[in-house]
């Protein structure tokens, strides 16, 4: 990973002068976490399911298996970047359909307003009210446990607040500003949300997604260390800590290398959101 | 006379208000009852004070709101639904300059692709016809090709409004209304704006709805005048006439008040009272409370709008009762 | 003020009301719990009987009538693996789940408040940089590693605590510290930025222009308007006092209503995940409705007129 890291930092350092250490540290991490979850086949040296059984439960070091291998002999490092596609495919996913979804609630109510938005006033409420665990939980293990059934449950997860930004910006943009303007121009809706809003609060969205995304990576993983998220044979990061919580006092690289995964992510994508919504959107709380 | 290209006729507009958030509801009536035609290259001065109802009336007109009573007739056919295919496709032939320039045109767009837009929303000739149009309509307006790359927070507010006013006129509409396209603007910018919108009226024989607070300005530009008071007319006019001898109170206070060469302050009727809100309208006739010439029935009655000769109209019992003495007032 | 009370009860009794069709159209309509509690090689006629004695062969939407029914008669249904009502089930698990998280909204309030509103005054020293690095960690590491990585410092390499089970009040020390933890920094990062906002406010220059000694000004005006941003914060964490333990319970194996729910869902138990469902529900309705109350106290200009969003 440490060669990975140095690499982009150079020509980041470059393109940016000014980036703080901090933020070029995060940003390094991300795109460290982004290369190994697309070239993960590439990179692991080792099949995740592969058994190794004269390697159970070795200790981190040894040269085929550099982090450790776990109770079946499977290679933790292999493991690892498994997880990590699984993990960012999920949260990636699950934050792209939650910004769909909010942003389309949110231009209804804007646009049609009176009953359509008090509804979706109303389910956003709602949704900020209740927490997410529980209804996931109770959704996920009624429903069985797909992939795409669990992308698409945990792409429900923050859809409010999509939605109230672009409920909010849409209509200031509509009665006085440059909606208004294009909508008297003879636009159709399509054009007027496609092409003049939606570019318009594009930032302020994104800047939501940074911080909307950590959160998801964290709600997925505790799903998955209940054993209610990812199913195995497919492995993501909850699953290995909830794995290895069983081999705590035996083996607990098992479960620490998966953690510590977690948490330098979502504190990398943390600090860039801040940077980013300081930087691109002040009026964002 | 042939028919007028826009016809109003008794349009009201009422808004749900609440006072605090769980209040009772609150009708307030923007425009109640306001009537007036328009004829082809003709201007119309719509003056007013904040809250007179002259904005809404501008919004009613080209079909942005809907109407709760009376229509809009618009070149023989009535006004389609705001919102329908219809309606969108008549925005060829009508369009509105906002205020504040800089709101109307969107931050992300160079400001030749926001004059082409309606060129492209209405499908008007092909990309390098539009092209040409843009490059015309941009000088027209007195911009320059390298004005068209930039973005409009990088125009002065007398450019941009240049720019808004190039854009409303791509398709060559027929009608436009200027909502307060000055009052945004620089004082020292504001005369070209207007000598450019009366070249650009003349030169494309727009039908102009001019809606503003400034007499001087309305006066400049407009052939005939309406004069509104919390959502009503309360007098119309030719503009050289009704400057000349206003026949309502409130246009008498109007015209006293805004300073006009030649004419001594000494005569200024000064207007007392609150300034008028449409949530709490007196009842009769709602200048009363500030009207210094108000009597007793004033309060009681409310004027209608009447013909008081020379193509004038006021709504006034005292002016009703003097002109047509045998007309009982409503 | 009774249409303010009106309109925040309507709003609660939505939101129960929305809680109860969720869990009844997700649940009923996911699986047949008949086969999952009898297994796919259960005779027809065993099925069949189970179906009828749940109601489970009426059309769904009998069913759901039926369910909000008993809902208000109190009944709350049986669980589906011993028979007895659900609500015992969940009951006697309250005590032990608030064991836990009592003492940890205690620790989050103690820890939290101060913390924020001492970094608040001491902007950009050392202290409060140490704060808010504390209170992003706390934002960041999920509960779970924070429980693991203390069982494996405090349980297993130290031998103090006991690492799961509930036998002594020692086995609560690490749950409630995990859960406290990350409670505080979430509540320490907020109460700083709310006080930060109310220090900058004019009012406060005006304070402290007129004399007023700088302590008393930050008691009488700055935090008392901090206090509404905060309390928000503060009901949210009531609200999920009976529930929002699942994540700890399940690391140190505590006995509580967190760990049922799980071992519910996995079970497919609907009566007792409805059950839980409805109950965390109505809890945070009425922390929400206390919260609105307090809001009311602190300022009286919000009972009356528009509140900010939650969010």
């Amino acid at each position: 990973m440490a060669d990975l890291a140095t690499a982009p930092t150079r020509r980041f350092g470059f393109a940016l002068p000014k980036l703080p250490p901090a933020i070029a540290l995060a940003l390094v991490w991300v795109i460290a976490m982004i290369v190994i979850a697309v070239f993960a086949d590439g990179i692991a040296p080792h099949g995740f399911t592969a058994l190794d059984l004269k390697h159970r439960l070795a200790a981190p070091g040894e040269p085929t298996h550099l982090l450790g291998t776990d109770e079946l002999g499977r290679d933790v490092l292999s493991r690892l970047v498994a997880s990590i596609r699984i993990s960012l495919l999920i949260a990636f996913g699950a934050t792209l359909i939650s910004a769909l979804i909010g942003t389309t609630l949110g231009f209804l109510a804007a646009h049609f307003r009176g009953l359509v938005e008090q509804v979706v006033l109303m389910l956003a409420d709602f949704q900020a009210s209740m927490p997410f665990l529980i209804m996931a939980l109770s959704v996920l293990a009624f429903f069985g446990n797909s992939l795409p059934l669990l992308i698409g449950l945990m792409g429900l997860y923050g859809w409010e607040r999509y939605a109230r930004i672009a409920r909010g910006l849409a209509i200031s943009a509509g009665s006085q500003g440059y909606a208004g303007a294009v909508r008297q121009l003879g636009a159709s809706p399509s054009r007027i949300y496609g092409r003049h809003i939606l570019p318009n609060i594009a930032s302020t969205l994104i800047v939501s997604m940074t911080l909307v995304f950590p959160e998801v990576i964290l709600m997925e993983s505790g799903l998955s260390f209940l054993g209610l998220g990812v199913q195995p044979p497919m492995t993501s990061l909850g699953n290995m800590v909830g794995y290895g919580r069983d081999y705590l006092t035996r083996a607990p690289w098992i479960m620490l290398s998966p953690s510590a995964t977690i948490v330098l992510t979502t504190l990398a994508v943390s600090i860039l959101g801040d940077w980013l919504r300081d930087r691109l959107d002040p009026t964002l709380r | 006379m042939s028919e007028p290209l826009v016809r109003v006729d008794d349009v009201a507009r009422a808004y749900h208000a609440r006072r605090g958030l769980f209040g009772r509801p609150v009708e307030v009536a923007a425009v109640d009852g306001v009537s007036f035609a328009l004829g082809r290259g003709e201007t119309l001065g719509i003056v007013g004070e904040s809250g007179s109802g002259k904005s809404t009336t501008g919004r009613l007109v080209l079909g942005l709101e809907p109407t709760d009573r009376g229509g809009v007739v618009f070149d023989g056919a009535p006004m389609p639904k705001g919102g329908t295919a219809e309606w969108r496709r008549l925005r060829a032939r009508m369009q509105m300059i906002f205020q504040d320039p800089l709101g109307a045109l969107d931050r992300r767009l160079p400001i030749a692709e926001q004059i082409r837009e309606p060129l492209d929303i209405h499908g008007v000739g092909d990309r390098l016809s539009r092209l040409d149009r843009v490059g015309d309509l941009l000088d027209r307006v007195g911009l320059g090709v390298d004005h068209g790359r930039r973005y409009p927070h990088e125009l002065s507010g007398g450019q941009r409004q240049r720019a808004v006013l190039a854009r409303a006129l791509a398709t060559t509409p027929d009608f436009l209304v200027c909502d307060e396209p000055i009052s945004a603007l620089d004082v020292s910018i504001q005369a070209q704006v207007v000598n450019l919108l009366v070249d650009l009226q003349a030169e494309f024989g727009l039908a102009m709805l001019f809606v503003s607070h400034d007499l001087r300005v309305v006066r400049q530009i407009s052939r005939r005048v309406v004069v509104m008071y919390l959502g009503r007319i309360v007098e119309e006019g030719s503009a050289d006439d009704l400057f000349a001898t206003p026949v309502h109170p409130y246009t008498r206070a109007l015209v006293s008040a805004a300073p006009t060469p030649g004419r001594r302050l000494v005569d200024r009727i000064v207007l007392g009272g609150d300034p008028p809100n449409p949530a709490d309208r007196p009842t009769g006739c709602a200048f009363h409370p500030r009207c210094p010439v108000a009597e007793a029935r004033c309060r009681v009655e409310t004027p209608r709008l009447v013909d008081v000769g020379a193509g004038r109209r006021a709504a006034c019992l005292l002016v009703a009762a003097d002109a047509t003495p045998n007309r009982e007032a409503a | 003020m009774a249409r303010w009370f009106a309109l925040r009860a309507l709003r609660g009794a939505l939101t129960v009301a929305l809680v109860v069709t969720f869990a009844f159209v997700v649940l009923r309509m996911s699986a047949d719990p008949a086969l999952v509690i009898l297994g796919p090689e259960a005779p027809p006629e065993v099925i069949a009987a189970f179906r009828k004695s749940w109601g489970l062969d009426e059309p769904i939407f009998v069913q759901y009538l039926d369910y909000v029914a008993a809902i208000f008669r109190g009944e709350l249904g049986r669980s589906m693996r011993d028979g007895r009502p659900a609500i015992e089930l969940v009951a006697e698990r309250i005590p032990a789940t608030l064991a836990l998280t009592l003492p940890a909204l205690a620790l989050k309030i103690g820890i939290g408040i101060p913390a924020g509103v001492w970094a608040s005054l001491h902007r950009g020293t050392l202290v409060d940089r140490a704060v808010m690095s504390l209170a992003v960690a706390g934002f960041t590491v999920p509960s779970f590693v924070l429980g693991l990585v203390l069982v494996l410092v405090f349980s297993v390499k130290l031998g103090w605590l006991p690492s799961g089970g509930q036998d002594t009040w020692t086995h609560a020390i690490l749950p409630i510290v995990t859960m406290g933890v990350g409670g505080a920094a979430v509540l320490a990062r907020f109460t700083r930025s709310a006080m930060l906002e109310v220090l900058g406010q004019p009012y406060m220059r005006t304070a402290s222009a007129k004399g007023l000694p700088w302590a008393r000004a930050i008691r009488d005006h700055a935090l008392p308007n901090a206090a509404i941003p905060t309390v928000t914060i503060v009901g949210f964490m009531v609200g999920t006092l009976i529930a929002g333990a699942v994540v700890v319970e399940s690391v140190f194996s505590w006995p509580g209503v967190g760990r049922l729910l799980v071992v519910a869902v996995s079970n497919r138990d609907l009566a007792v995940v409805q059950c839980i469902l409805l109950l965390v529900a109505a809890t945070m309705v009425a922390s929400n409705f206390v919260v609105d109350l307090l809001y009311g106290l602190l300022d009286p200009r919000l009972a009356t007129g528009a509140r900010g969003a939650g969010h």
